[in-house]
C-alpha cells in the first residue's frame, strides 16, 4: 500500500513535467513525419548527406545515409538528441529526486518515520521511472502514428516504430535504474542529478566517439547506447542480445539500489 | 505492545559518523504516558538520538525499543503509532498544506482524527491549507509540522524543537495541545533547549553533553541536586572569608554575602549564620536554567 501511496505522491509532484515531456516527444516525432523527404527529394538530401563530414554522418545514422528512405528517416528521429534528452530528463529527474532528493530536501524524515519500508520507496521510484518513460516513449510513437495518418509514407507503418519506442524505453529504464542506485548512495538531490546526468551523457558521448574513432572502438560495448540502434531495429528487428544487456544492467542497478538503500542512514 | 513495556528505551545506544562520536552509550527509559524532556546545547546529540529511535539511522552500538518493539531500519508497523516532528521540518514546496497532511496521514495508515482540532487550535484555516507550502512562513510550516506529527493521535510523539519559530500565543496553544495529549495517555518526547518550556511541560528530563548523558531524572530532582543560592545580610560588619568553607563565595562584603552551597551544607551554614547579627537570609533553589548551565559549565 505504501508503494502505491508514494507512487501517487510522485505523480502529483511530477505530472506537469511528465505531460510536458510527453507532449514534446509527440510533437517532435509528428514533425519528423512532416519533414521526411518525398521520393523526388531524396537525391538532393543524399547529396547533402554525402557532403557532410564523417562524424556528422555517424551522428545522423549510417543506415540513413547508406539507404535513404522514409523508414530510415523515422529511425533517425529516435536517435536524435532531442527525444533522447526528453527521456533522459525524466530518468534523471525521477531517480535522483525520489531518494537522494528527498533526503537532501529533508522530507525523507517524514516518510522514513512512518510505516514505509525502504523497499517500498525504491519500488515506487522504479515504477514511477518506468511508467513515466513508457508515457513519453508512447507519446513519441503516437506522434509518429498521427503524422503517418496525416501524411502516409511509402513502405512504413506506425506499428513498425513500436519496437523502437520499446527499446528507447528499455534503454532509459536501464539507465534510470543505474541512476536509482547512484541516488540511493547520495545525500543531496543536486549531487545525484550531477552523477546521473554525467553517467548518461558520458555513455552517449562514449558511444559516439567509439563509432567515429577506431582507436577506442573496443570501448563501445561499455556504453548503454550501443545496444540501442533504431535503424537496425527497423531493418532487422530487435536484437535479443541488446534486450538482454539492457535488461541485465537495469536489473543490476535496481538490485543495488534496493540493497544500498535498505542499509543506509537517512 | 505489552502493558508493562516502556514507551521507549535506549540501551548503550551509540552513534559514530566516521571519527565523530555523535552519541555515546546512551541508556534511558521513557514510560508510557509521560512527557519527557531531552535537553542539550546544539550538537549535543539530541536529534541523532531521535533519529536513531525512529530507525532513520543505524546505531554503531547498543539497541533501542519503541512501544515494545526493537528498532530497526525500514518500515516496521509500530511506526504507525508514532508521530514525529523533525527539528528542521521540510515539506514538498509545490504541494498544498491539505495535500501534505492527507499524504502523510495515508502513509501513517491511521485516520487523522485530531487534525481538525489541531488546525483550529493552531490557527491554520482552510484557505491557508489550500495554498502551496512554499508560500508559508516559517511559523506556519512549524504549525503544519506539529499537525502532521499529532493528527493521527499517536501513542508516542517525538518532537524535536517543537516551538521553534512559533509566537508566544501559538506556543501557549502548543502547551495546551501537549497537556491534552498527555491526558489521553500519549507519551511525548520533547527535545528542546528552551528550559522554561521543559520545566513547564515535562515530568522527567535527560540532559546530553557532547553525546553523553549527564543527567536523567525528575525535573525536581535536577533542581534539588544543584547548589542553592544563599544571600545573607548582616546588621553589623562581619568577616566574609570563613564562609568560603561552606561553598563558592559569589559576592562578599562586610555587610552582605552571596554564595552557592550544596544542599547538605545548608544546616551547618544556617547554624553558623545564626551566631552572627543576621538581618536577612534568602535561600533559593536554582532555576532549571541555572541547573542546566551548571551542568554544562
Amino acid at each position: 500500500m505504501s508503494a502505491g501511496t508514494l507512487l501517487a505522491h510522485l505523480w502529483r509532484r511530477h505530472r506537469a513535467a511528465l505531460l510536458l515531456l510527453a507532449a514534446g516527444n509527440a510533437l517532435f516525432h509528428w514533425a519528423i513525419t512532416r519533414v521526411v523527404p518525398a521520393a523526388a527529394q531524396t537525391g538532393f538530401v543524399r547529396e547533402l548527406l554525402d557532403m557532410a563530414p564523417a562524424p556528422v554522418r555517424v551522428l545522423v545514422g549510417e543506415d540513413l545515409v547508406a539507404n535513404l528512405s522514409a523508414r530510415g528517416f523515422l529511425g533517425f528521429g529516435w536517435v536524435h538528441p532531442f527525444p533522447l534528452l526528453l527521456l533522459g530528463v525524466w530518468a534523471v529527474r525521477v531517480s535522483a529526486g525520489a531518494l537522494a532528493g528527498e533526503i537532501g530536501r529533508g522530507t525523507m524524515d517524514l516518510i522514513g518515520s512512518r510505516p514505509v519500508s525502504r523497499s517500498a520507496q525504491v519500488t515506487a521510484a522504479a515504477l514511477g521511472l518506468v511508467g513515466g518513460l513508457a508515457v513519453i516513449a508512447l507519446a513519441g510513437w503516437a506522434g509518429t502514428a498521427l503524422g503517418l495518418q496525416m501524411r502516409p509514407l511509402e513502405g512504413v507503418a506506425a506499428r513498425d516504430l513500436l519496437p523502437v519506442a520499446a527499446m528507447a524505453l528499455l534503454l532509459f529504464a536501464s539507465a534510470g535504474c543505474v541512476a536509482l542506485f547512484v541516488s540511493a548512495t547520495r545525500r543531496e538531490g543536486g549531487a545525484a542529478v550531477s552523477w546521473c546526468a554525467g553517467l548518461l551523457a558520458g555513455s552517449y558521448v562514449l558511444d559516439y566517439l567509439a563509432r567515429v574513432w577506431s582507436a577506442i572502438a573496443f570501448l563501445r560495448p561499455l556504453s548503454l547506447f550501443s545496444y540501442y540502434q533504431p535503424q537496425r531495429i527497423l531493418r532487422e528487428g530487435v536484437a535479443v542480445q541488446d534486450v538482454a544487456v539492457l535488461a541485465a544492467v537495469g536489473a543490476a542497478g535496481l538490485v543495488l539500489a534496493f540493497g544500498v538503500f535498505a542499509r543506509r542512514d537517512l | 505492545m505489552p502493558p508493562e513495556a516502556a514507551a521507549l528505551t535506549a540501551d548503550g545506544l551509540t552513534k559514530r559518523f566516521g571519527a565523530v562520536r555523535a552519541l555515546e552509550d546512551l541508556s534511558l527509559r521513557v514510560e508510557q504516558g509521560e512527557v519527557f524532556g531531552f535537553l542539550g546545547p546544539n550538537g549535543a546529540g539530541k536529534t541523532t538520538t531521535i533519529r536513531l529511535l525512529l530507525g532513520l539511522l543505524a546505531p554503531s552500538g547498543g539497541r533501542a525499543t519503541v512501544l515494545g518493539n526493537a528498532v530497526t531500519l525500514g518500515g516496521a508497523a509500530w511506526r504507525s503509532a508514532v508521530g514525529y516532528l523533525p527539528g528542521e521540518v521540510a515539506f514538498w514546496p509545490q504541494l498544498s498544506g491539505q495535500r501534505t497532511l492527507d499524504f502523510l496521514a495515508h502513509l501513517s495508515q491511521r485516520e487523522p482524527v485530531e487534525r481538525a482540532a489541531l488546525l483550529d487550535r493552531l490557527g491554520l484555516d482552510a484557505a491557508t491549507l489550500k495554498r502551496a507550502v512554499h508560500t508559508y512562513s516559517d511559523g506556519m510550516r512549524q504549525k503544519l509540522g506539529i499537525v502532521q506529527a499529532l493528527q493521527c493521535r499517536p501513542r508516542l510523539a517525538l518532537l524535536d524543537e517543537p516551538t521553534k519559530g512559533l509566537d508566544p500565543l501559538v506556543q501557549q496553544a502548543f502547551y495546551e495541545i501537549v497537556a491534552e495529549a498527555r491526558r489521553r495517555g500519549t507519551t511525548i518526547f520533547v527535545s528542546s533547549h528552551v528550559l522554561a518550556e521543559v520545566q513547564r511541560l515535562c515530568d522527567r528530563v535527560a540532559m546530553l553533553r557532547v553525546g553523553r548523558l549527564v543527567f536523567a531524572g525528575d525535573v525536581a530532582d535536577l533542581r534539588r541536586t544543584e547548589r542553592r543560592r544563599v544571600r545573607a545580610v548582616f546588621a553589623a560588619d562581619v568577616d566574609p572569608q570563613p564562609f568560603a568553607h561552606f561553598g563558592a563565595l559569589v559576592a562578599a562584603s562586610p555587610r552582605e554575602i552571596a554564595l552557592l552551597v550544596a544542599q547538605e551544607e545548608l544546616p551547618a551554614l544556617v547554624a553558623r549564620l545564626g551566631m552572627l547579627p543576621l538581618a536577612d537570609l534568602v535561600v533559593e533553589a536554582p532555576s532549571l536554567e541555572e541547573a542546566f548551565l551548571e551542568r554544562y559549565r
